[in-house]
């Protein structure tokens, strides 16, 4: 039964955190000029 | 600039090479970093910056006035520069599938130092690296 409890807490945590890790920024490149 | 780009939000690490003036900038995981941010920073520090490149996830959105736009962040999105590559994510545009670009987000205009940056900059897809 704890069992339970904790797998569905588990699940419940993944589905929350998953969509904000998903979409981001994952690098920026730029080319600059007049660097010394 | 190392240290001016560094100290920007959501900025987790910035690669200079002097040597082909390429500037590499790495976002923190759980950060959000602004592009446009980053580009004043950049002359704040004296330099002009010729091109930007972001490699980005996120849904297809419309936006109010019914362009293509990436979001990246809940209050964060970039709006397409039609192109062949815009046109083909048209259909994905309201749905859950998380896309990943890369495209041109500023490229400086020909014989102006300075950009214009109060308006929005708009991302110009080079390349479409997976939907899932």
């Amino acid at each position: 039964m704890k069992m339970k409890r904790v797998a569905l807490l588990v699940l419940l945590g993944s589905i929350a955190v998953v969509p904000v890790v998903q979409a981001q920024i994952k690098h920026i490149e730029m080319r600059v000029e007049g660097m010394t | 600039m190392k240290q001016h780009l560094g100290r920007q939000s959501g900025v987790q690490t910035v690669e200079v090479s002097l040597l082909d003036g390429k500037v590499d900038v790495t976002p923190k995981e759980d950060g959000q970093i602004d592009p446009v941010q980053l580009l004043k920073a950049t002359y704040d520090s004296g330099v002009t910056a010729a091109e930007m490149d972001m490699t980005a996830r996120g849904k297809i959105v419309k936006d109010s006035s019914g362009n293509l736009a990436l979001q990246v962040e809940p209050n964060q999105s970039f709006a397409f520069a039609p192109n062949e590559l815009s046109k083909g994510l048209e259909a994905l545009a309201g749905t859950q599938t998380i896309v990943t670009v890369r495209g041109q987000l500023y490229k400086k205009p020909a014989g102006k130092k300075k950009a214009d940056l109060s308006a929005p900059l708009k991302l110009v897809i080079l390349e479409v690296q997976k939907k899932e």
